[in-house]
């Protein structure tokens, strides 16, 4: 089964569909050119976002774990390089790496044993170890500086902040494409598809489901880690309620099921359509106070309608038909 | 010190009244529909509103509102069941565990612009009073909060292993293709179940909003405590319940004890320990399926 060749990956439409994605992220590119700061920042936050996702869809996606809790690598990829900027006086990308790695490695940590779990037991453990990392890190003041959080230095020459910010989580979000899309042409990527399918078979297969399950799990730290490395260093404040707050969790889910989960592009996807619903409600029609109501019902909506995604009607292996919306009622209502 | 532990046994046996009525609507939601049903914490913060706005504006007495508050969550629990939750209850996971986190942040939203955020509590006559077995005090509020909700599991209980409707919920967990068969109406049966579990949540609610200060975020601890409870008892028996909710308590009040910033944080560590050592709880063995 050749899961990501780049025919399956469009279904019929894969050429210009290729060239389209590549079109946009080369317009994206040029965008600080002629684009507001306002803009500016609303992209940078999607990059940011869409790095998470696609870090998620390699274990929710690809691999079929239900992580809830990868805020977790977003707070101790913020945490570790805001320390390792101001304990150690790291430059950034020094101090990127630090975080990261401590990321990943609280990623294999973890995920040795919460990986052994399967369904609710595993995605009630990872929201529980996300939740208490967010506590530990309030707590511990000495070392995280608690409630009053870490100031970090301003990004210098402040003039080109906006700037930074913006190609180095572009940077990520293409390198995370790239991945995913070396990756789905590995062994590895194959073990996630297996694994998710049914593990007891692949393990019979002899992949080691273990290493498999933990390499997602870490590569999706690493993504998220990074996203939060760069997010930490942008708003120049790390505070343990912010960078662990579930609705990070919820946004890279949402945006990876949206676009369509174990997809390259989906989760890509999936953020720009929930960042910009979300930004033209709340600016343009001045819903700001009812803003956590309106993303609870986009995910109610697409849980109903396309729990699997747009990818599949983007691709054109579904057309977009009532009877299509209606399928996943009729394939799992009592 | 020994006054210390002992207060704090006490608060402790009080607490796990509560704490089973907490856990034991979310606990049959999960053993009967296998659904976790994050917006457990939320149905017990509204349980909560429905006493704190009859006591304020109409001055019911917070214990006789229990029944009102518990038949508008039957209400609101069987239409989300029977009208969004049944139309994708087969689904993955995912799904279901995304659809109740998405009910949830809505519920506390709307909660939070029409109540604002502020802290309320309901402050009774006999709020205060209490009696005292030498230095150890036993408010009579929360002493009536642990009776009641024993009673109400006690209850809970009886209709279940006694009444036709109550084993045509235990059948359905057991085995739908089975009950269907033998004529229970599923979707019926599955909305009564979510209904059922929503009520207990709002007794919950009710009985909280006398000993302790609520907001529209109150919700949240409260379902992450019936998930520790339930992993730690064991899914899917009354008495499991008991067990972990008895357990949970004494974790909880001596760890505020000693570790006041880390009480969340010490609770979520056992239950990942417990989870990884012994998936199937302290108890042991699912009895619902």
């Amino acid at each position: 089964m050749k899961i990501t060749r780049f025919d399956k990956l469009f279904g019929g439409r894969n050429g210009v569909l290729l060239g389209l994605a590549v079109a946009f992220i080369l317009i994206l590119a040029l965008v600080p050119l002629f684009a507001s700061g306002f803009w500016m920042r609303t992209l940078t936050m999607i990059f940011l976002l869409a790095a998470m996702a696609e870090g998620w869809n390699y274990i929710g996606g690809y691999t079929g774990y239900a992580a809830f809790g990868n805020v977790a690598f977003f707070g101790v990829g913020a945490y570790g390089t805001a320390l390792a900027m101001l304990r150690l006086h790291f430059p950034f990308f020094l101090a990127m790496v630090v975080g990261v790695l401590a990321a990943m490695a609280f990623a294999v940590i973890i995920g040795l044993p919460v990986l052994r779990l399967k369904g609710h037991y595993f995605a009630i453990a990872t929201v529980a170890l996300a939740t208490a990392m967010g506590e530990l890190a309030d707590f511990w003041t000495s070392f995280t500086g608690g409630a009053a959080g870490l100031t970090l230095p301003f990004f210098n020459p402040l003039k080109w902040s906006n700037q930074f910010f913006y190609y180095i989580s572009l940077l990520l979000v293409v390198f995370g494409l790239w991945l995913t899309y070396f990756l789905m042409n590995r062994k590895l990527g194959y073990s996630w598809v297996a694994v998710r399918e049914n593990e007891d078979a692949a393990r019979m297969m002899g992949i080691n489901t273990t290493w498999s399950k933990v390499t997602a799990f870490a590569l999706s730290a690493m993504m998220a880690g990074a996203a939060g490395a760069i997010y930490g260093y942008w708003s120049t404040f790390v505070l343990a309620e912010e960078v662990f707050k579930i609705d990070y969790t919820l946004q890279m889910i949402l945006a990876t099921v949206l676009g369509g989960p174990g997809t390259i592009f989906g989760p890509f996807i999936g953020s720009f359509i929930y960042y910009i619903l979300i930004t033209l409600l709340v600016f343009f029609f001045h819903v700001g106070e009812f803003h956590e109501t309106i993303l609870g019902t986009i995910i109610i909506l697409v849980m109903v309608f396309t729990p699997q995604g747009i990818m599949d009607f983007l691709s054109g292996k579904k057309k977009l038909t009532i009877s299509s919306l209606l399928e996943n009622i009729r394939m799992h209502r009592v | 010190m020994n006054y210390e532990i002992g207060q704090g046994v006490v608060n402790a046996l009080l607490l796990t009244g509560t704490l089973t009525l907490v856990a034991i609507g979310f606990s049959i939601v999960w053993g009967i529909l296998n659904i976790i049903n994050i917006a457990h914490g939320a149905f017990i913060m509204l349980g909560a509103y429905v006493t704190y706005w009859l006591f304020t504006l109409y001055g019911v007495d917070p214990f006789l509102s229990i029944p009102i508050s518990m038949a508008l969550m039957f209400i609101l629990g069987y239409v989300i069941q029977r009208y969004l939750i049944n139309l994708v209850i087969r689904a993955p996971l995912l799904v279901t565990f995304l659809l109740t986190f998405a009910l949830e942040i809505v519920i506390i939203n709307l909660a939070t612009v029409f109540w604002k955020g502020d802290f309320r509590s309901v402050t009774t006559s006999y709020s205060g009073a209490g009696f005292a077995i030498g230095h150890v005090q036993v408010p009579y509020v929360r002493l009536a909060a642990f009776v009641i909700s024993l009673l109400i599991t006690g209850l809970l209980h009886v209709f279940m292993t006694y009444t036709r409707q109550g084993n045509a919920i235990r059948a359905t967990g057991m085995d739908v293709d089975a009950a269907r068969l033998q004529g229970v109406k599923i979707a019926h049966t599955y909305a009564l179940t979510f209904a059922l579990g929503a009520a207990l949540a709002g007794a919950a609610g009710s009985l909280i909003s006398v000993s302790f200060p609520i907001s529209p975020t109150m919700g949240g601890e409260y379902t992450l405590r019936a998930f520790v409870i339930c992993v730690l008892g064991g899914l899917g028996s009354i008495p499991g319940v008991l067990a972990g909710a008895l357990v949970f308590a004494f974790i909880e009040v001596f760890s505020g004890v000693y570790a006041p910033g880390l009480k969340e944080a010490i609770a979520l560590f056992v239950m990942v320990l417990v989870l990884i050592v012994r998936p199937s709880g302290i108890a042991g063995k699912a009895f619902y399926h």
